[in-house]
């Protein structure tokens, strides 16, 4: 009787399983990012995690968020975390080059992706998706030279790196596009946590004669936007649409959808997941674009120019622009 | 970028206003010194000061309000400060770092439940009001926007000299930290007198959080006192605990971070980005090659 007992509740539970598995209909696996830096950047780990909540939305996915707050001897114990719990691990930043590697041999079975940087060989249960920011920020410079009035516009990086400059040499062969005569001054924060300081590179810009400033420094670029609006003078939004945070001074933005390459990745992955390769999301493929904002928000850009910039961006696509990169 | 940008009006003008945040803490930091406390905690207290501020403009819709929300962080943790160190008698250094990190994971935890935004903070609805600026015309014709707490810093150096150098209270102070039994001889409490210093630190440090979040910017961010903290503690130090030399001390290293950040376009990034901590290693060898010549002579 015992027996029988232990039988018949062993085919419930089986067979209720089974059912909910069922009624949840497709499944995607679950999906942990570890962003190098921290939330709240209205940017690039932002924009990460927003792929990681509309899945949830969308699928149910089982989700987990790790933050690093910058703390590079927590990459590696945050990374191996992920993997316990989760089937892909997204490693957000380019930060992870020296950790990565090692908790991917550590997890054979795991997938892994590697955000905004490559390996020179790339383990199977690894792929690594590099966006072609410097093409977005072309557009961001041409747009940026075209509305100078004082001829000089300037950039704010986060730190002389080279993922950094590769969005720096896409801005400034941008604007030497539109204007050969425009000088483009770069200041780096060497923070990407820091506003005041942020503040202070775009100060210096803007004394120095830049009326545009284009910011590629996260949490840092807050004190751009800050500074922008205390002069009077322009900006530029990075890898998130940053136009609504301040309309009047916020011209544009460099969009980088991360969150739709997670989300695209997370949610198909035989399509998308191709371990030992580098996925290029670029400009044609709509996960690098210039953004001007919502409808009813102030726009400081004529049509004529966002005619241009259309006419650019199909000149990328089709490869009669060749945009220079500090990467590959 | 060349020279002329490096050394020029706006580059004064922002070693003023970043130098207040460092000011403000460091009078803060020696009223603790003071009364013989080294307060490492300076950098919790003003990452307090500077959510207590957001919340309070935010909530209240007045900047007056964010100024009394800093005020009374600064002031609970100051008093947090000198139970421990004061009544419990624990090691100072030690409980100043873990309140720096307990500042940093509060205000995380908070701003993320009372709010509940992550990171930094951007209200949906309401706004957070600035503290007040004004705009001067300089003779050469340039503009200058201050806001309120700059002069006010200035004001609170006299304020802390004048306490410090010609009021009993300012010997009180000085004599519980250097000799507490000849302040007990003349029946003051010398333990009452450390709470003083704690809580008055705690203020002021309220106070730079304050200016940091309202003043300087109009948000809230992570850890966004970013470490300025001990570089008041380092100004303090230098200055050799005179509200004085402890002001210069803070607009001398707000000059080398400005104008070291300035020197980008003509000198190599990554070699600027080193001047701020040469400067205070440089500062310090002067500070002891001083001290070691006056040895020598007396």
């Amino acid at each position: 009787m015992k027996k029988f007992l232990a039988v018949l509740l062993t085919v419930c539970l089986v067979a209720s399983m089974a059912a909910f598995s069922l009624a949840e209909g497709k499944k995607t696996p679950s999906i942990a990012i570890v962003v190098a830096g921290s939330l709240g950047d209205r940017s690039f780990y932002d924009s990460a995690n927003s792929g990681v909540e509309q899945l949830a939305a969308d699928f149910g996915t089982e989700t987990k968020v790790i933050e690093c707050k910058e703390d590079a001897s927590l990459y590696l114990s945050s990374l191996l975390e992920a993997a316990e719990s989760c089937d892909i691990i997204a490693a957000v930043g380019w930060q992870f080059f020296d950790s990565l590697g090692e908790a991917s041999e550590a997890f054979p079975n795991k997938k892994f992706i590697f955000i905004d940087n490559a390996f020179d060989e790339i383990p199977e249960n690894m792929m690594c998706i590099c966006y072609k920011q410097n093409e977005g920020s072309f557009l961001a410079g041409y747009i940026a030279a075209k509305l100078s009035k004082t001829g000089k516009i300037g950039a704010v990086g986060g730190e002389d790196a080279d993922t950094i400059n590769d969005f720096l040499v896409g801005y400034e062969a941008g604007a030497a596009y539109a204007n050969p005569d425009i000088i483009v001054e770069r200041q780096y924060a060497g923070d990407y946590e820091d506003p005041a300081k942020g503040k202070e590179c775009a100060l210096a810009l803007y004394s120095s004669g830049c009326d545009i400033v284009f910011q590629v420094a996260g949490k840092t670029g807050e004190g751009v936007f800050e500074a922008a609006k205390e002069t009077g003078n322009l900006a530029i939004g990075v890898d998130g649409d940053q136009k609504y945070i301040d309309p009047e001074h916020i011209i544009c933005s460099m969009v980088k959808r991360v969150g739709k390459s997670i989300y695209d990745v997370v949610s198909d992955p035989d399509t998308y997941f191709k371990g030992g390769t580098v996925w290029s999301a670029n400009m044609e493929t709509g996960y690098i674009d210039v953004t001007y904002g919502e409808e009813g928000m102030t726009q400081q850009i004529s049509d004529e120019i966002k005619a241009e910039v259309e006419n650019i961006r199909q000149q990328i696509i089709s490869g009669a622009i060749i945009v220079p990169t500090t990467l590959d | 970028m060349d020279w002329s940008t490096v050394f020029s009006m706006s580059t004064l003008v922002n070693t003023v206003n970043t130098a207040t945040i460092v000011v403000l803490a460091g009078l803060g930091c020696l009223l603790t010194d003071q009364v013989g406390i080294m307060s490492i905690g300076i950098d919790g207290m003003m990452t307090a000061g500077a959510f207590a501020a957001v919340m309070g403009s935010w909530l209240c819709g007045s900047w007056l309000m964010g100024i009394v929300f800093a005020l009374a962080a600064g002031l609970l943790f100051g008093l947090f400060y000198a139970v421990f160190v004061v009544r419990f008698k624990s090691d100072e250094f030690i409980i100043g770092v873990a309140m720096n990190i307990f500042a940093v994971a509060l205000t995380t935890f908070m701003l993320r439940s009372i709010p509940g935004q992550t990171g930094s903070f951007h209200p949906a609805t309401g706004t957070v009001t600035k503290l007040p600026a004004f705009t001067l015309t300089l003779p050469g014709g340039t503009p200058v926007t201050l806001s309120l707490m700059v002069p006010l810093s200035w004001l609170l150096v006299a304020v802390c000299w004048v306490m410090m150098y010609r009021t009993p209270l300012g010997y009180w102070l000085h004599a519980s930290g250097e000799h507490p039994e000849s302040l007990r001889s003349v029946g003051r409490s010398p333990e009452r007198m450390r709470y003083l210093g704690s809580l008055l630190c705690g203020l002021l440090c309220g106070l730079s959080g304050a200016y940091l979040s309202l003043g300087y910017l109009s948000t809230f961010t992570e850890n966004m006192s970013a470490s300025r903290g001990y570089v008041a503690v380092a100004c303090v130090i230098f200055g050799r605990s005179n509200p004085l030399y402890v002001f210069l001390a803070a607009l001398l290293f707000g000059f080398i971070d400005t104008a070291g950040q300035r020197m980008q376009g003509v000198v190599d990034p990554t070699l600027t980005a080193t001047f701020p901590y040469i400067g205070t290693i440089l500062m310090m060898v002067l500070l002891a090659a001083r001290t070691a010549i006056r040895k020598r002579r007396a």
